[in-house]
């Protein structure tokens, strides 16, 4: 029988996780490794992401969202992506169990604004630059491949 | 690239975000043929920028301000002529109108005006979302050494973005690209039968 384990992908850092056994289409995740994977965090005010929180809808069942099984509370992270229209891809072989969160709607919108997207890369020393440290300057962004 | 900025490296940084091969090892050339960098350069291996910025080949370059906002979005940037007999682009009006914008800042002829600038950063087909989360998913399957998995997903990414030829150079680097994806770069550029390779620029003279 296979390993239930699966592999969360969120931010491109990939985090193994024991999801709740069920339809497998659907991936409850504990809290613990709802906020290991992808830092989300159930609070009052709704699932918090740092600063940024995002209620869940009165209008929605709850249900959808969260569960109770014998004392362990798990999260309904493929229902939370479809409420955000976050992009998920899924890969489900024999071999290997592993999801990938993508981009939510308010991301993929952000280029609306006109507003550069920032981002943070490694240089060829490994030191870290992010856009957001050149505010102030004019930038000419530009890529290339190796390929 | 470096050496063929003169006046442009007044402009203050500008940073190159290279895509590599994950299998490929960072080697440097040895230190007496290295030329010093003289902008910011970056490892993008997970296609970060490509992702954020929905670009679909390379080179290409955005123009961001002094506020952070984009004033001329993506598009083919050749800085010089080394490739010019291959794609037939020339380098001098782009770098022209890249220094006009570097001397004028927001009142250069060559950044984007609101309206120009919403159309060209429209709404994205839902479809992009999902191509990049395949392309995500794959790239890891393929760090994770599952080939033949991840070679589905790259050519799920490909089939719902059909336009990024990054997708498709990326995929067919990793494996045996004519019998894992029956194509190979030569033939598909081939296929284009002289139909540009790269979206015209956005220049006098060039406008799409």
């Amino acid at each position: 029988m296979r390993d239930r384990r699966a592999v969360v992908i969120c931010n491109d850092i990939a985090t193994q996780v024991n999801p709740a056994e069920g339809d497998a289409s659907e991936l409850w995740l504990t809290t613990g490794d709802l906020t290991r994977a992808t830092r989300l965090e159930l609070k009052p005010q709704g699932v918090c992401l740092d600063e940024q929180c995002f209620p869940l809808p009165d209008s929605l069942n709850d249900a959808q969202f969260i569960r109770n099984d014998a004392g362990t509370t798990f999260f309904n992270l493929t229902a939370f992506a479809r409420l955000l229209r976050q992009s998920v891809a899924r890969e489900n072989g024999p071999e290997i169990s592993a999801w990938y969160f993508g981009a939510r709607q308010d991301q993929r919108q952000e280029l609306e604004s006109c507003k550069a997207p920032d981002f943070t890369l490694p240089d060829v020393s490994g030191k870290m630059h992010s856009l957001s440290d050149f505010r102030g300057k004019k930038v000419f962004l530009v890529t290339w491949a190796s390929w | 690239m470096a050496e063929d900025t003169r006046g442009i490296q007044d402009a203050g940084p500008w940073m190159t975000a290279t895509a590599l091969p994950m299998d490929a090892p960072v080697m440097s050339p040895p230190p007496e043929v290295r030329t010093p960098l003289t902008h910011t350069a970056l490892i993008d291996a997970e296609h970060v920028v490509s992702r954020l910025y929905n670009m679909i080949n390379v080179p290409t370059a955005v123009w961001i301000n002094e506020q952070g906002r984009i004033v001329r979005p993506n598009e083919t940037a050749y800085v010089d002529n080394r490739l010019k007999y291959i794609h037939n682009v020339e380098a001098e009006p782009y770098i022209a109108a890249l220094r006009d914008w570097v001397e004028k800042g927001d009142k250069s002829e060559y950044v984007f005006g609101e309206d120009r600038l919403k159309e060209r950063l429209a709404p994205q087909d839902p479809n992009l979302g999902l191509a990049a989360a395949e392309f995500g998913l794959g790239q890891y399957l393929y760090k994770a050494g599952h080939l033949p998995e991840a070679i589905a997903h790259f050519k799920e990414a490909q089939r719902l973005n059909p336009d990024s030829w990054n997708y498709k150079r990326q995929a067919w680097l990793l494996s045996d690209s004519k019998r894992d994806y029956g194509t190979t770069f030569r033939e598909e550029v081939a296929k284009l039968a002289g139909k540009r390779y790269y979206p015209a620029r956005d220049l006098p003279g060039e406008r799409p």
